[in-house]
């Protein structure tokens, strides 16, 4: 372990953060070149920048019905899983019971269903129940990868909170649903938050069940709506990646924000499990 | 005595209280997961078309398509009419009234079966009025399996007996015998089909003349896919993790900008690789024109191996960085004192990668590689937007095809068997990895969690 990163060492990470970025930056500057430019020029700057396609994104399209959609669906999916997971997690990581390591297998099992596994028989159950085309419709399909991630993320942060806590808490003659509620719950906050965030993530790019289930354009998510974008005789790059732009801006803040929380997130589910 | 007893009915209500906060999570798991996995595997058994009027539901009965039925009884009128005014025809008139007679008793029969009247009257109101009848419900009547076998007995009985009176081709007679096959067809048998679709599917695998059938294709652009992109996933991400495992100024602005390609729907950077792919006015597209490595621009998205090198690259670009961030991860629970060690006995930087570094990273390495090959072979977001599995279909993946076979093709039968195709695929999948991982060192896993 060199002490003094040397300067190939910063030419590679320039490298590195380039490969990643580079492609968000084009982007973001084909959003706010002019029509005409994007079909002319391959500079990679532009000295005529308009908010035209910004506008474009939300008159053309609903996409602001778009941004809504999702973010009750996100929202609903991620406090419906953390509630649900917050007791069972809870259980799992701090009372005895038999069947504790099928139950975290069964769960962990149902997280990696591929999601085209269980489309046919959901999309025949939501249909026969009018459930097409509305919130609650994307919020059903959408529990059965997050109730499990939130399950397996929430069991490892409740199991880093001392027990001795919990221990105290029940010579004061606690049940554990009292020990739960005032003694755990406070110190899990920022265990649920973390989970909280990457449930809302992954619900908020889920594709799939959005475009088969909410065919309605009022009741797109804007995963979906962002595909919509085409017209007919050219591709509008313009208004694409303006809306890229809008889609990926709220993510960057939340990475920015809470990064050390979901790195810790992250690597707990896949280093430490 | 006394207080173990005490402890012991103390654990059990521990134990109560555990069952009762993790039932909740069980039911639902049950109802919106393993449920619909099982309903996927019943539904793979049957004939079920969602655009076909007689196969949308899935049903284990024989049913009678009463306006087809219905309507046929009009034209068997007409034609015993035309039978009786015709000299030659009617030679034998007791030979007719018999065919009559018995072809009169499958309606009166049909007639008698439970809950048929009611829905015949009205299914022929609506007839008498010109109205089709668009309630399933009314149109199909569920009859049993004896009377649907005596009812094609009796209607193949009628029909042998008109083509014998049958004296040249389209008199009445033979007419007569050619409206049997609507009544025959008025029968709809169950749409359960045991394991015909996976039939259907396996000769998909197989090469017949020479080409390798569409199953087989997609199956090996899933694996070629999953292999290429998931192993330079690993290498790449390996290699920085490893020049990243020190400390240097800007680490969070690093771990940040790693973040945000993971971060972001895959849909959204698979437009954004499209606009940067295209033929016209995509930057990587030209920059690959002039440095000479594709002779034209328009070739990523139009030809296979431009399109399967479009897919590889974007996915790649947008999962490297998760993984190097794993595994960094895992790197740093490697202790320093290791290395320390090795250092003293004289060990090069090689052999300290190999005998300290990799064995100490397996698990990691393994678990990361597990979850990136199950992502990887259920591939759907990124090819649908990118290429959309063309050109032709030669791109597409086995989710792809199970996709379009549901909702193009809206064959929920035969798309269900490739959903669970795809499903034995992944458990197969997880099963080589625990295997790799040592099935001890996954439970260990899962009781360390518990």
């Amino acid at each position: 372990m060199k002490k003094n990163p040397s300067v190939g060492f910063y030419i590679f990470l320039a490298i590195f953060l380039i490969f990643i970025l580079f492609p968000f930056y084009y982007v973001f500057l084909t959003s706010i070149r002019k029509p005409s430019e994007i079909y002319s020029s391959f500079k990679i700057y532009t000295l005529d920048p308009t908010i035209q396609s910004y506008i474009h994104a939300f008159t053309w399209r609903p996409f602001g019905r778009y941004l809504y959609n999702s973010f009750i669906i996100a929202g609903g999916t991620t406090l419906l899983s953390i509630i649900i997971a917050s007791f069972a997690s809870y259980a799992t990581a701090r009372l005895k019971f038999r069947g504790k390591s099928i139950l975290l297998g069964v769960v962990l099992g149902v997280s990696m269903f591929p999601q085209i596994a269980i489309i046919s028989p959901m999309y025949i159950f939501l249909r026969d129940m009018g459930l097409r085309n509305t919130h609650m419709g994307l919020i059903i399909p959408y529990i059965t990868f997050s109730l499990p991630l939130a399950i397996w993320y929430l069991t490892t942060f409740f199991k880093d909170i001392p027990f001795s806590l919990e221990e105290a808490a029940k010579i004061d003659g606690a049940s554990p649903f009292q020990a739960f509620f005032l003694v755990i719950a406070p110190l899990a906050a920022p265990g649920v938050f973390t989970t909280a965030i990457l449930v809302f993530i992954g619900a908020w790019n889920e594709y799939l069940f959005a475009y088969t289930l909410n065919t309605d354009d009022y009741m797109r998510t804007v995963t979906v709506g962002i595909t919509m974008f085409n017209s007919q005789y050219t591709v509008p790059w313009g208004e694409i990646s303006a809306a890229a732009v809008i889609v990926t801006v709220p993510l960057v803040i939340m990475v920015l924000l809470f990064q050390k929380r979901i790195v810790s997130g992250l690597t707990s589910g896949a280093v430490k499990g | 005595m006394k207080r173990v007893k005490y402890r012991s009915i103390d654990e059990r209500n521990e134990a109560i209280t555990a069952y009762l906060m993790i039932l909740p999570a069980v039911l639902i798991i049950a109802l919106v997961a393993l449920w619909p996995v099982l309903n996927s595997f019943w539904i793979s058994m049957f004939d079920l078309r969602l655009n076909h009027p007689s196969k949308n539901k899935v049903t284990l009965e024989y049913k009678i398509d009463l306006e087809k039925f219905a309507d046929t009884q009009y034209y068997i009128k007409s034609i015993f009419r035309q039978l009786r005014a015709s000299e030659e025809l009617n030679s034998d008139p007791q030979k007719v009234d018999a065919i009559q007679a018995e072809i009169n008793s499958i309606k009166e029969e049909l007639i008698k079966q439970p809950g048929i009247e009611e829905k015949y009257t009205q299914v022929e109101t609506l007839l008498d009025n010109m109205k089709p009848v668009n309630d399933d419900e009314l149109r199909f009547a569920v009859i049993s399996h004896d009377f649907a076998e005596k009812y094609l007995e009796k209607v193949a009985n009628v029909r042998a007996s008109l083509e014998a009176l049958s004296l040249k081709k389209d008199d009445a007679a033979s007419q007569g015998a050619s409206l049997m096959e609507e009544l025959r067809t008025s029968i709809l048998e169950p749409n359960y089909i045991g394991l015909k679709n996976y039939a259907h599917f396996f000769n998909e695998l197989k090469v017949k003349d020479g080409k390798l059938g569409r199953l087989g294709k997609t199956l090996l652009n899933t694996l070629f896919i999953t292999v290429v992109s998931v192993g330079f996933e690993l290498l790449l991400g390996l290699m920085i993790a490893l020049i990243i495992n020190r400390p240097y100024k800007g680490r969070g602005l690093t771990r940040a900008a790693v973040l945000v390609p993971w971060a972001i729907p895959t849909v959204v950077s698979a437009r954004m690789w499209l606009s940067l792919y295209d033929g016209q006015t995509g930057i990587f597209a030209y920059w690959l024109t002039k440095l000479g490595i594709i002779p034209d621009a328009g070739l990523l998205l139009t030809t296979k191996s431009g399109a399967l090198f479009s897919i590889i690259f974007a996915d790649v670009w947008k999962t490297t960085p998760y993984l190097a961030l794993l595994l960094l991860a895992g790197l740093q629970g490697i202790s320093a004192d290791l290395y320390e060690a090795a250092n003293i006995d004289g060990a090069t930087r090689i052999q300290q990668f190999f005998k300290i570094t990799l064995p100490l990273l397996k698990p990691t390495i393994v678990v990361s590689l597990l979850f990136r090959t199950l992502d990887a072979f259920r591939i759907f977001d990124l090819i649908f937007v990118l290429t959309g599995g063309g050109p032709g279909n030669s791109t597409e993946s086995i989710s792809i095809y199970a996709y379009v076979t549901m909702f193009s093709q809206m064959d929920f039968g035969k798309g269900s068997t490739l959903s669970i195709m795809v499903f034995l695929c992944v458990t197969l999948i997880s099963i080589f990895y625990i295997k790799l991982l040592g099935a001890d060192v996954m439970g260990n896993r899962l009781e360390e969690r518990g």
